[in-house]
């Protein structure tokens, strides 16, 4: 039961970072990121009553409310209304950054089977060290500071997944920890960003949007 | 008998190809609180062009009016192989396999291309190449899909894919299956012209398949427009039977029991089409060069549909 439910939160964490490359709109990548924290929470709490685990279910809620509600509602209020509905600058084409996300995941069941598999002996534990990469290469492909925050948190998805599936008896408070520090990092660089794009004069920005 | 029931599936789609197009532009107009125009509009239309006079340009050779004829020739084959209201393989069902239907697709789209380069007119030819950069990439796909059955049906056969998801809830649930479903669906959405990928007005903008036919006309633009509604009705069936929907279809040969199924495949007809035309009223047109980024989504689907296979061993 818990190998079903970790597989397909696991697949749909790798199809919704390959929505979030083909989004356009920063609110649209917002929103995806928030469901996708959703289904996160929703496996550890699954985790949580399967395994029979307090700290897990009280992980999931924690999850849920600053993950999957609070900073996606955070980012979405420090947007600036002008940079809500635009394009973010992409440094690789939508396109090719679609099929580079998925040749990650190819990459990633590859490493994974000639190394960790070793030791996990888990066939499908590289679906979490996908969604990692997966959001390593978010960051890279966008030049946009908010999504490469939302890259950011994608990769800590991805570790809560490899955690609450192949180490669940982890300490709660690593994980809460790693959530707690979270919000921080959020409300500063939302912040700073604000500064940023006040600071910088956006006149040849504007212009970006007359290409095509 | 069998050559009864493949009759009777030829009659079938050949005469409610026009009327499931029909269906579907009064659903669009009703979705968009208008009224539209009457359920039999298509016929009309067919009936209409019949009657009248063909001109063909004079820079043409022959083959840009007979190809027409052998692409709606071609569709009338298919219509014979695939699994529309049988479950049970028909007189000519063993002749071709999945790959062998598409690579009959292919050929007709190939086909209608070159008579459209014959054509001399700029937007054919603005047509054909849009068509065919789109085409390369949506191929592959469904090729990828076929494969994919292929592996875990051990066939490439229509028939024995819809008796397999029929019987075996296992494959039916089964997350390899449903990133095929939804793979072929946006493929379907590309292959059909439907929106986000095609919008079919008047404007060169939006055209893709439309300015092929650009310079048809009377009984040759007929065939073409009967042709590609017969070409909706057929991936639309092959999508609810083998991929979607395979329930309800008949298995053992029976009048009753198929000529109940032909109603009830034309209410799950008439359910996709809802669905598209609810696409076609809420989604707006992607510009043409972002196609290329939803073909490469549905290309991941279809990918990762293998993959899942891969890393669960077949078993989820």
């Amino acid at each position: 039961m818990m190998k079903e439910i970790y597989l397909i939160v696991g697949f749909l964490q790798i199809v919704l970072v390959i929505l979030m490359q083909w989004q356009v709109y920063l609110r649209k990548i917002v929103l995806t990121f928030a469901a996708s924290s959703v289904l996160i929470a929703l496996f550890l709490f699954a985790d949580g009553l399967i395994l029979n685990s307090a700290n897990l279910i009280v992980l999931a809620t924690l999850t849920l409310v600053i993950r999957a509600t609070f900073i996606p509602a955070y980012i979405l209020k420090r947007l600036n209304k002008s940079h809500r509905e635009r394009e973010p600058r992409q440094v690789i084409p939508t396109a090719s950054s679609i099929l580079l996300s998925l040749l990650l995941v190819i990459v990633a069941y590859v490493v994974y089977n000639l190394t960790l598999f070793d030791i996990t002996y888990i066939k499908a534990g590289s679906i979490p060290i996908a969604v990692i990469l997966q959001g390593i290469f978010l960051i890279i492909s966008r030049d946009n500071a908010f999504v490469q925050l939302i890259g950011y948190m994608v990769m800590e998805n991805g570790l809560f997944l490899f955690a609450g599936y192949m180490f669940p008896e982890l300490p709660l408070i690593i994980e809460g920890g790693i959530l707690l520090d979270l919000i921080g990092i959020v409300m500063i660089s939302g912040i700073l960003m604000r500064l940023r794009e006040d600071a910088i004069s956006n006149t040849t920005e504007e212009f970006e949007e007359f290409k095509g | 008998m069998l050559f009864f029931y493949s009759v009777l599936q030829l009659v079938y789609v050949v005469l409610l190809a026009p009327l499931v197009a029909g269906v579907f532009n009064k659903l669009v107009e009703i979705f968009q609180s208008r009224n539209g125009p009457p359920l039999l509009q298509p016929y009309y239309d067919l009936f209409k062009l019949f009657g009248k006079q063909s001109v063909v340009p004079g820079s043409a050779s022959g083959m840009f009016q007979i190809v027409p004829y052998i692409t709606f020739t071609l569709y009338l084959f298919l219509t014979l192989v695939l699994p529309i209201i049988t479950g049970f393989p028909l007189t000519f069902g063993p002749v071709v396999d999945f790959i062998g239907g598409g690579l009959i697709f292919g050929a007709i789209a190939v086909l209608k291309k070159i008579a459209a380069l014959d054509s001399r007119n700029n937007y054919s030819h603005l047509g054909v190449s849009r068509a065919a950069s789109i085409g390369a990439l949506a191929e592959p796909i469904l090729v990828l899909i076929f494969i994919t059955f292929g592996v875990i049906t051990h066939t490439n056969n229509p028939y024995v894919v819809n008796n397999v998801l029929q019987s075996s809830s296992h494959w039916y649930l089964s997350l390899i299956h449903w990133f095929v479903v939804l793979a072929f669906f946006m493929v379907l959405i590309i292959e059909t012209g439907k929106l986000p990928v095609e919008s079919h007005s008047n404007n060169e903008l939006g055209m893709i398949d439309q300015a092929i036919e650009m310079e048809y006309s009377g009984a040759e633009l007929a065939l073409l427009k009967w042709g590609s509604y017969i070409k909706q009705f057929l991936l639309a069936s092959v999508f609810l039977n083998d991929f979607l929907v395979p329930f309800f279809v008949p298995t053992k040969p029976s009048i009753p029991a198929v000529l109940v199924y032909c109603i009830v495949h034309l209410v799950k007809l008439m359910a996709l089409m809802s669905v598209f035309a609810a696409i076609e009223s809420t989604i707006s047109k992607y510009r043409l060069f972002k196609n290329f980024e939803y073909i490469a989504v549905a290309f991941s689907f279809a990918f990762l549909a293998i993959i899942v296979f891969y890393t669960t061993g077949g078993n989820l």
